[in-house]
């Protein structure tokens, strides 16, 4: 395990479990009034929810190199690279929740977030967010800016046609871009070995020509390595790379989905990747009993506040429904 | 949740269960027919439009495929050009932007293109439609935009009953048809449903034929011409008017394309009033489509200005309060019929 | 008369509630064995209830209603 700083690896290990305490949280909220009769539009947080537990090494890893000012581009299970790359907890939560606080808000929901001011917004259409991120690197390195652009999909998203398309630009006008592939081995009910012609997705990154490698063990030490050389990399003019993450979707692939499809469900909570890292960490000194409390309630208390902040917000106003269609005057 | 009340006396289905059925015994009559798709297999489609299939054929003839809709669609293609009866689905009709080039560019031209010597029998099957908070990009109708390019059939059931048949109808067709379901007609157990998302249904297959509208309650005053969802909000504002004096006629299309205008404008002939409900965007669509079809044939014909209620030109909204203020909902049907009758 | 009961679906939870989220036929109605009555419903799971007997069908649970496991919801004479 690399040279990783003991304040880094704290740091890894905070941001891993502010992100798994915000989605446990809006966990129990969205399912909190869906009961008996499970009704997917009922509740404060109505429609699909893809929460990302068990996906935290990704977002830990990667975004601890970013700056605000560089680009992300995320999927329909987002919360995870948002939190990690500083979007307003506030303003994501009230638009989970629907709020005219949200950040679109209300219009866009969790699977559409959308923050300028991090450069961070999310899609809900697999592998579409791969060439907006382009167009973001594109125009920092027009402007002269050394900011660059991440773009995060799943393994499922590396069989779209959006994908290679990508690729191949991005390497052949040397983007300033890192695609993120994160492997949580499921696209929905569909395991990896059914959808992928190949066992690594570092392997097509090399194909159109670019740097690339394959984490395993959902590791966040090794994805922050791997992902410092890549961002490094960017920011030097050097191009685009490839770093494929093998993750893990510790709970459905949205809420409601009582995967009976999946063979592993009763291994799956052995695998959680946060205590294994406490645990690491426990033995190495770096974290003691009354540290890791201190993590957990602030984390607890930060989510708190966000939730607070998003049900006291007020609902839009349904005669606004129409504004925002186009710029300008609306 | 919302109660469904079953009449007496004849086996009752979901619509997704009996549009399952007319694909299981398709298969059944026919080796040629497969189906396709995402999550199609062990998850039986994610809106249950596939469930057991896998199970009672097998992995040779229910294929989960990749996130690859250029792919599979292009597949479905070929292999229907080669004789087989594709039935693929395109997950939500939303993500038909991926695909796009494939379905009306290649499936609904090479007929054309070939002089009729190649022919594409093909159902494209997606799930369509908004109501419970899935967003812009996961809730919309799209069948006007379907319907406006040449070459493929759209039909759009709004009951079980319907369902089976028009899908027997559309494997059986020659030529490709776009199979749209509403989520909210399916039944399912986990989102709310109309009652009329329950009903009865043959045993036995039977086709119901594409093109041709069934007028879903008779009336006189005005003609409330929908498709599927908003028949049931058509329906049940028009039995709460029937108290008021009212009398509706509710025309559901079944089909969009061939869209059935001798029956559109029959009843309006009969009742002076047009008001058209359709999920879709309000403009450049369906609902212009069916009010054309009436002034074209006779302008005279209609007492009072029609009225569409549709999706006014806005992407779906996510949050309740907004999404219920765009959607055709029945308080805006209802007080578009209360303005055709009192203009 | 044969009880239909609410079918074991939670591994975990012997308490844990459910709902009868469909039915297919009405109170009073005859039904025949393996007739398809109800879709039943618990943490997401959906199953299928068909009548065990041919006979008279009494509901006993609303659509939406929470239900126990081994409760009754329907019985046929």
């Amino acid at each position: 395990m690399g040279t990783v700083d003991a304040n880094t690896r704290i740091d890894l290990y905070r941001t891993m479990v502010l992100i798994r305490s915000f989605e446990e949280a809006i966990r129990a909220e969205y399912h909190a009034d869906k009961k008996p009769a499970w009704d997917i539009g009922a509740g404060l947080i109505p429609g699909e929810m893809h929460l990302s537990a068990g996906q935290e090494p990704v977002a830990a890893g990667v975004m601890a190199h970013l700056r605000p000012d560089d680009a992300v581009t995320a999927t329909h299970r987002p919360h995870h690279l948002a939190i990690a790359h500083g979007v307003d907890l506030n303003k994501m939560t009230a638009e989970i929740f629907g709020r005219e606080t949200g950040l679109g808000r209300g219009r866009g929901g969790h699977m559409h977030l959308f923050d300028p001011d991090t450069h961070f917004s999310c899609s809900g259409i697999i592998a579409e967010g791969y060439p907006a991120a382009l167009g973001q690197a594109f125009a920092f390195r027009s402007r002269g800016s050394d900011a660059i652009a991440v773009a995060v999909a799943g393994e499922g998203a590396a069989n779209a046609g959006g994908f290679h398309e990508a690729l191949n630009l991005a390497a052949l006008w040397q983007l300033p871009v890192v695609f993120v592939v994160e492997d949580n081995e499921w696209g929905i009910s569909v395991a990896r070995s059914a959808s992928t012609s190949v066992a690594s997705n570092a392997d097509r990154g090399a194909a159109y020509g670019m740097p690339s490698t394959r984490i395993e063990g959902n590791d966040v030490q090794a994805v922050y390595e791997a992902a410092g050389e890549a961002v490094h990399r960017a920011r030097a003019g050097g191009g685009p790379s490839l770093i494929e993450i093998h993750t893990l979707r510790l709970w459905g692939h949205f809420e409601g989905d009582a995967q009976g499809y999946r063979p592993d469900l009763d291994q799956v909570d052995e695998r959680d990747p946060i205590p294994a890292y406490e645990a690491a960490l426990r033995t190495d000194g770096v974290l003691d009993e009354e540290t890791i409390g201190k993590i957990r309630t602030e984390a607890a208390a930060r989510v708190e506040q966000a939730i607070q902040f998003a049900k006291s917000s007020p609902t839009p106003d349904p005669t606004e429904a129409r504004r925002y269609v186009f710029a300008g005057a609306n | 949740m919302t109660a469904t009340m079953p009449q007496t006396g004849s086996r009752r289905l979901s619509t997704a269960k009996a549009m399952v059925e007319a694909i299981g015994q398709e298969m059944e009559r026919d080796e040629s027919v497969f189906v396709l798709g995402e999550d199609v297999g062990a998850y039986g489609g994610i809106f249950s439009s596939t469930t057991g299939l896998l199970d009672r054929f097998g992995p040779t003839r229910v294929l989960d495929t990749p996130i690859s809709e250029t792919a599979f669609i292009g597949l479905a293609i070929g292999a229907a050009v080669e004789g087989m009866r594709p039935v693929v689905e395109l997950m939500f009709v939303d993500f038909m932007g991926v695909c796009l080039d494939q379905i009306y560019n290649h499936m609904a031209k090479i007929h054309y293109e070939s002089g009729g010597n190649v022919s594409v029998p093909l159902v494209l099957t997606t799930a369509v439609g908004g109501g419970y908070s899935d967003g812009a990009q996961h809730s919309q109708c799209l069948w006007g935009t379907f319907a406006h390019l040449p070459g493929m059939k759209v039909v759009a059931p709004s009951t079980p009953y319907d369902a089976k048949g028009l899908m027997t109808a559309a494997i059986r067709d020659p030529g490709p048809v776009i199979y749209m379901f509403h989520k909210g007609v399916m039944g399912l157990a986990w989102m709310a449903k109309n009652q009329r998302s329950i009903g009865a249904v043959p045993e036995e297959p039977y086709e119901i034929e594409i093109g041709r509208a069934n007028v879903v309650r008779e009336g006189t005053d005005v003609s409330v011409v929908t498709v599927s969802l908003s028949v049931h909000h058509a329906l049940d504002v028009a039995e709460q008017l029937a108290g008021e004096g009212i009398s509706c006629e509710v025309v559901d299309l079944r089909s969009i394309v061939p869209l059935d205008r001798a029956a559109i404008r029959a009843s309006v002939a009969k009742t002076g009033r047009l008001v058209v409900v359709d999920e879709d965007y309000a403009s450049f669509g369906l609902s212009g489509e069916v009010i054309a079809s009436v002034v074209e044939h006779d302008p005279a014909a209609l007492k009072a200005a029609p009225v569409r209620v549709a999706v006014p030109d806005v992407p779906i909204p996510y949050a309740r309060e907004l999404e219920y203020a765009v959607l055709p909902t029945p308080a805006r049907i209802t007080e578009a019929i209360r303005e055709v009758m009192h203009p | 008369m044969t009880d239909i009961v609410f079918p074991a679906m939670s591994k975990d939870n012997a308490e844990a509630e459910g709902v009868v989220a469909t039915w297919f036929v009405a109170d009073g109605e005859t039904v025949a064995a393996g007739q398809l009555v109800a879709e039943v419903a618990m943490d997401k799971v959906d199953m299928e209830v068909t009548a065990p007997v041919a006979g008279v069908i009494a509901l006993a649970s609303a659509e939406g209603d929470a239900v126990r496991q081994g409760e009754v919801i329907a019985s046929i004479t």
